[in-house]
């Protein structure tokens, strides 16, 4: 039996947390090493716990867990580093990051590489980085991450570069495609984009506006008609 | 699953309360019916009773029976002050410090992004069009040092600002009578961050 499986010294962030039993939580963790886990904090909702003030989103943490079965259960966890320092809007863009790996990342199935994608994404909105580049950079990350083969660079049919001076189409699952007449010009993306996207340079703001279509219409597929509560809040908030 | 049984739809119901699992719903009501029947009684009195009568006070959005509750309604309360808190539960801490002379409004709630809990679902408008009376002249923020709490008080401060109140935000740090050694790092770490010159 694998039930008494123990894993410490882990580095963690909290995703989201629901209320569990009298005085506990279910806290959805993601682990640099071991993916994306339920933990079960028990006593977490006891008035004097000391993890309740631990387990913030976007607080970098230590954790260790045992237990083999779906839900495991949270031994410890203690904070890493500095607080993480995300104020206002930030917070709104945290759970939105928070919400696209909730609902793309499979459980238990670790991206270390994208685990420090969303660390350095933290970091930026604390620092109060401009948010639209760093959003399409850890975007694209996730996408490239799980596996859904971003093709950026190259032509889809040809396989050659990708022409900065070129309008291209984008299509799902296999890539950039020239625009011919009649193509559906509302896609359109310049080939500049693609390549600046690619890079993760995202200065020109035409590069900005459309990945961010881009990106908006990826996530859109992949979240398969899941919509994105975080994005209706923000928006909402937008019109106050 | 047969039919539920009254039996069954009573442990159901109980699920309802916060934090009432399957097991406790089962022995909650095992204990009503068994033990404490004239308790029972009582309590689907009270339950029917309060729905019945208790509503949203229209100054501070708390339960009461009246339009106006009795807080709001005390010429002792100071209108020029109002406490934004995100629970009743919450007034009612603020309450026993006996710190605190003006008036409140409860959120019933705060900004949760990720439970689709947004500023429609709150009816920023209504504590708006409350913030807008005339009288009010500080806005004291007293939601949670929760992310949560923190993304609410960011927007309302920035909603109150543009309606030319002052905002403050109630202070956080070390608890009275604490001492560092027996702190937790993140409280340490915050009252460090926002000290004040002494």
């Amino acid at each position: 039996m694998s039930g008494r499986k123990r894993v410490d010294g882990q580095r963690a962030y909290v995703l989201h947390a629901h209320p569990y039993s009298e005085s506990s939580l279910v806290v959805e963790a993601w682990t640099r090493d071991h993916g994306r886990l339920a933990l079960v904090a028990k006593g977490a909702r006891r008035p004097m716990s000391a993890l309740r003030g631990r387990l913030m989103a976007f607080q970098a943490l230590e954790m260790g867990w045992f237990g083999g079965g779906e839900v495991k259960t949270l031994a410890r966890a203690d904070w890493q580093g500095t607080p993480a320092g995300l104020r206002g809007r930030g917070l709104l863009v945290g759970y939105y990051l928070n919400e696209l790996l909730l609902k793309l990342l499979p459980r238990e199935d670790p991206h270390p590489r994208l685990f420090d994608a969303y660390a350095e994404a933290l970091a930026g909105l604390a620092a109060l980085v401009p948010e639209a580049a760093l959003l399409r950079r850890f975007e694209k990350s996730l996408l490239q991450e799980l596996g859904y083969g971003l093709t950026l660079d190259r032509e889809a049919d040809t396989g050659r570069p990708v022409d900065p001076a070129a309008t291209y189409l984008y299509v799902i699952e296999r890539g950039p495609l020239r625009m011919v007449e009649g193509d559906e010009a509302g896609d359109a993306v310049a080939g500049r984009t693609l390549l600046d996207l690619a890079a993760g340079t995202l200065e020109d703001p035409r590069s900005l506006a459309e990945s961010r279509a881009l990106m908006r219409r990826l996530l859109a597929h992949y979240l398969g008609g899941q919509a994105l509560q975080s994005r209706r809040v923000f928006m909402d908030l937008q019109e106050f | 699953m047969s039919h539920p049984t009254s039996l069954d739809e009573l442990i159901e119901a109980l699920r309802c309360l916060p934090g009432v699992g399957p097991k406790s719903a089962q022995r909650m009501a095992y204990h009503l019916l068994q033990r404490d029947p004239r308790g029972a009684e009582r309590l689907s009195r009270a339950v029917g009773h309060a729905l019945a009568t208790l509503r949203r006070c229209s100054r501070c959005n708390t339960f009461t029976e009246e339009e106006v509750c009795e807080r709001c309604a005390s010429p002792k309360r100071d209108p020029s002050l109002l406490c934004v808190v995100e629970m009743p539960i919450d007034l009612n801490a603020m309450e026993q410090t006996h710190a605190y002379g003006g008036l409140y409004y409860v959120l019933m709630g705060r900004l949760s992004p990720l439970d689709g809990i947004g500023p429609k679902e709150l009816d920023f408008d209504r504590l708006l069009a409350r913030v807008g009376d005339g009288a009010v002249k500080e806005v004291i923020i007293a939601t949670n040092f929760t992310n949560e709490g923190e993304a609410t008080a960011h927007y309302l401060s920035e909603l109150f600002h543009a309606r030319g109140l002052k905002v403050s935000r109630i202070a956080r740090g070390i608890p009275a009578g604490g001492e560092l050694e027996y702190s937790d790092a993140g409280t340490v770490a915050q009252a460090l961050i926002e000290r004040r010159d002494y």
